[in-house]
């Protein structure tokens, strides 16, 4: 199968049940993705594909032959991160790649989300640090850094 | 604040060295650890150094420098363990007992062998003893019989389910009741019966029966806290691999030192021939402070395959077999006095430790919060069939503060008293457990700042009287419990309090050196848990060497590279170690103004040093560090620092005050948090940002274990039944209220030269007993039990009605 993945075209022969997280931490080395619960109950594995994010670890690797996928390692740079980064909006860091490729999303497809759109957007995330109050802060100031450069 | 006093080899300190004539380079010191009191030996500073005062002028410490690795990890880059790739690396996985209680008859693992893929299996009989690994005897479910070794994860984990155990059960205890009925079995092999120290531990001051004799009021109540799992996002996991008979082992723990001890120890390989690295790790709070089988599977695996071997435990696995805050019943009576003064707590409970553990119970912050004379708890640790608890969080305290705060709410219903009155009335003057003073407890200070930030006055006095049913409610306009226009809403707020020994203490050590272009390294045997270490190490050492912050690396996480620190853990990490960190940046300054004292061709005395530059105060002459250590060719300038011991003269606290608002409808029985204020007094704080969000985590860690967590056992089969993050519930960014977090100015210049004390556990502790009072002043009726669930909260106003 093929997939673009960040960009550039890969190869891969995945088992017949791996799933995209197997794929991409495993087989291709990605390993900015995390495994955290394995059954879609926390994003810690979302990536996008074809533009939309998704569950990785339940996501059949052979169902993205042909698709686009994008991981944290194709995110940089993003003004989300610096954003993360100036308002503390990763202790220890584990559900951050996730938070960020569900937060780049939700700003891909709405460039000035109130807050209770980030808070639906992000909560099929979680975070044990606790924090989700500097990360609705991360993705505001993200968004208002995205509208003021275009 | 660059003009550091140097006196040499210091032996006051409050050791016992104290009062020796001759100079004592080794004592001994008491340090707080989870709520115990351990006695260590101490090396002595070779000198000693002026605490930083409340008003020291610091550039560095005290300001909000972003995180050093908050890039790093916005990119999916840090090293965790999960994440370590070796050549040629494998992986392990863990075939896990599916009984409580039982014995292995047999284990055939020649299907897991015969899968393609499948490199090697690990019994009872490939391990040393000392490791402990693979019981015959299973004494609870989830326990280790087995590892198998493959080409990928998915082989491994495919195999470990090809492993076929047989088993004959045998009658377990999942309970307190159950494990000290008369004809309990021992729950595992060795106990005579199955209570921690054999019998119930009572610890007691002053009389309790005369207390409650001389209150004016009494209340009794019977509290109950869940059993809640730790859930860090990192599973615990290890990367072993072997050259020759050196072993090295990526880790994801709180203690690379201590993990190293447990290898050296347990595998019988010298110290020196173990290296342990942890470079970035997803979350412990208190779950990862030792090595552990899958520890030990790896390097076993490693060493019998010649290849890196990675044995990362699965969620299922983490959730069961890695730690948990144990339940309590507390069964609590206290009395006061009309005028809100305490006379007497008693406190009765039971814990079910899982099948070891120690006596983190809930009954010592009924010895600490509140002045009382006469204090009795008598606490019943039991052994059961089901994992073992670990330190959580504050273990103790923060389940122990549910039952005390929910007993002083009671107390002030009775006496128809502000429970933050009630709570002023009776702050804890002194360290009541060993008779001496605090180095400081502001407490009072946390009430009054709280109060004030969370408007406390405006909500008057509790509703009890008006929220019997939504009819009546309606008719009593104008109390802020009241929603209007909703009458199936109830709104209310509660306080609490906290106190935690946070002083932490020896032995610590650290290193800093000059590198060649005046950048300076501090190393430190510490790990950064993801409360900010390598930041504040580098803020504290970029203030004593009066360097630039960014020109200051923290090299720690690595026990081949870095002099000893402890496991972070106990709210330690800041207290033990900043003062080594500064000590040392201090050493290393002297010796760059020796250095720059003969190329500046001034006295030493008249140099100062302030954003990398070392100065000749009153001139305009300077030099920048590069530049002088430029001119020292590869001479290195280094420096040493150690951690002194503890006052033995006062105890170091951690206090703080909790307020929280909640909204409760009273049909569904759904709670929702809408506020919560905390302020919290902990000396000095190193970074405000960091310190600010280790207090919002403890706060929603705290939030779970009052709303949604609770580990739920089958006690007829003695199964976990919520293994899961479907079924595990902890909070999601749609439950999180408002949250101000806020620490008082100041410095703890007794604790250490440094000022700061621990800020993580304390955290923890007030959040769900505030919550509880909040949801009891909503319904006028108090729920006992936590996690407050709606199915709970209905049944406690059902019964009301």
């Amino acid at each position: 199968m093929d997939l673009l993945l960040n960009g550039r075209r890969v190869s891969a022969t995945p088992a017949g049940d791996a799933t995209l997280l197997d794929l991409l931490r495993d087989s291709l080395g990605l390993t900015g993705t995390k495994r955290v619960c394995d059954g879609g109950a926390c994003g810690a594995c979302t990536v996008h594909l074809d533009g939309r994010p998704v569950y990785s670890c339940l996501t059949l690797a052979h169902g993205c032959d042909g698709r686009e996928v994008r991981t944290i390692e194709g995110l940089t740079p993003h003004p989300l991160q610096e954003a993360f980064a100036s308002e503390d909006a990763a202790q220890c860091g584990f559900c951050t790649p996730g938070q960020l490729m569900a937060a780049a999303s939700l700003l891909a497809s709405n460039p000035d989300p109130s807050d209770s759109e980030i808070v639906a957007a992000m909560s099929g995330n979680l975070c044990r640090c606790g924090t989700y109050p500097k990360i609705v802060r991360a993705v505001r100031r993200a968004a208002a850094a995205l509208r003021g450069s275009v | 604040m660059n003009d550091e006093k140097l006196t040499t080899k210091n032996t006051k300190g409050g050791g016992e060295g104290d009062g020796s004539s001759t100079p004592t380079r080794f004592v001994t010191t008491t340090v707080e650890v989870e709520g115990r009191t351990e006695t260590r030996v101490v090396e002595m500073p070779a000198f000693a150094l002026e605490p930083w005062g409340v008003d020291a002028a610091l550039t560095h410490v005290g300001s909000r420098a972003l995180r050093v690795d908050a890039l790093v990890k916005a990119s999916g880059r840090p090293g965790y363990t999960t994440d370590v790739r070796r050549p040629h690396q494998v992986d392990a996985c863990i075939v896990r007992a599916r009984v409580a209680r039982g014995r292995v008859v047999s284990i055939d693992t020649s299907a897991a062998l015969a899968l393609p893929g499948v490199l090697d299996v690990l019994l009872a009989a490939d391990a040393p003893a000392r490791t402990k690994l693979f019981a015959s005897e299973i004494t609870y479910y989830g326990q280790p019989l087995a590892a198998v070794c493959a080409e990928s994860a998915e082989i491994a984990e495919r195999a470990a389910a090809l492993v076929v155990v047989q088993v004959e059960k045998l009658r377990h205890s999942s309970t307190v009741a159950q494990a000290i009925a008369a004809d309990a079995e021992p729950v595992r092999p060795g106990l005579t019966n199955n209570l921690l120290f054999k019998e119930p531990r009572t610890n007691a001051r002053g009389d309790v029966t005369a207390g409650l004799a001389a209150a004016d009021v009494t209340v009794t109540r019977e509290i109950r806290t869940p059993c809640v799992l730790h859930t860090a996002l990192e599973p615990h996991s290890a990367v072993a691999e072997w050259d020759g008979d050196h072993l090295t082992v990526w880790e994801s723990t709180q203690g690379i030192f201590r993990v190293r001890d447990n290898l050296a120890k347990n595998l019988g390989v010298p110290l020196t021939n173990v290296r342990v690295i942890c470079e970035a790790m997803g979350g412990g709070f208190g779950a990862k402070n030792y090595a552990a089988s899958h520890t030990y599977i790896a390097a076993l695996f490693a060493k019998r395959l010649g290849r890196a071997v990675s044995c990362v435990v699965d969620r299922a696995g983490e959730q069961v077999d890695t730690g948990n805050r144990p339940s309590s019943v507390q069964r609590i009576t206290m009395g006061a006095t009309k005028e809100g003064i305490l006379t007497a707590i008693d406190l009765v409970a039971e814990v079910p430790l899982g099948i070891g553990g120690w006596e983190g119970g809930p009954g010592e912050i009924y010895h600490e919060l509140y002045a009382c004379p006469n204090v009795r708890t008598h606490e019943t640790f039991a052994f059961v069939n089901s994992a073992a608890m670990a330190a959580f969080r504050a273990p103790g305290h923060a389940e122990g503060a549910v039952g005390l705060e929910m007993g002083i709410n009671a107390l002030a219903e009775a006496l128809k008293m502000d429970p933050l009155e009630l709570r002023r009335r009776n702050i804890a003057t002194h360290d009541q457990k060993k008779n001496r003073p605090y180095t400081g407890n502001r407490l009072s200070e946390c009430y009054d700042v709280g109060a004030q930030r969370f408007g406390w006055s405006a909500w008057g006095s509790p509703a009890q009287q008006v929220t019997k049913r939504a009819e009546d409610a309606r008719e009593i306009p104008g109390n802020p419990r009241l929603v209007p226009g909703k009458p199936h809403l109830r709104r209310g707020v509660g306080v609490a309090a906290q106190i935690w020994s946070t002083g932490g203490g020896p032995p610590s050590y650290a290193s800093v050196r000059l590198n060649s272009d005046g950048s300076a390294d501090v190393l430190a045997g510490s790990q950064d848990l993801g409360t900010g270490t390598r930041t504040i190490l580098a803020q504290v050492a970029a203030e004593a060497l009066g360097h630039k912050l960014e020109s200051v690396r923290a090299i720690i996480g690595d026990t081949g590279a870095t002099p000893y620190a402890g496991n972070s853990w106990g709210s330690m990490t800041v207290a033990s170690l900043t003062p080594a960190v500064r000590m040392a940046a201090v050493d290393a300054r002297n010796a760059l103004l020796d250095a720059a004292s003969g190329l500046l061709n001034a006295p030493k005395e008249s140099l100062d040093t302030h954003n990398g530059r070392v100065m000749v105060r009153d001139t305009d002459r300077s030099m920048s560090f590069g530049e002088i250590t430029a001119k020292l060719g590869q001479v290195m300038i280094q420096g040493h620092g150690s951690r002194g011991p503890n006052p033995q003269d006062a105890g170091i606290v951690t206090t703080g005050a909790q307020f929280a608002e909640v909204e409760v409808d009273i049909e569904t029985g759904v709670v929702r948090v809408v506020k919560i204020v905390a302020v919290h007094d902990a000396g000095r704080i190193v970074n405000p940002t960091l310190a600010e969000s280790q207090l919002e985590g403890g706060i929603i860690q705290g939030l779970g274990f009052a709303l949604f967590e609770e580990r739920m056992l089958d006690t007829r089969m003695g199964l976990p039944l919520n293994v899961g993050l479907h079924d595990y519930k902890i909070p999601t960014l749609a439950d999180i209220p408002v949250i101000d977090g806020h620490f008082l100015d100041g410095a703890d210049v007794q604790a250490n030269h440094v000022g700061a004390r621990g800020i993580a556990e304390p955290a923890i502790v007030p959040t769900a007993p505030a919550i509880a009072g909040a949801v009891a002043d909503a319904l006028g009726v108090a729920v006992l039990e936590l996690p407050l669930t709606p199915w709970r909260v209905l049944a406690a106003l059902s019964k009301r009605r």
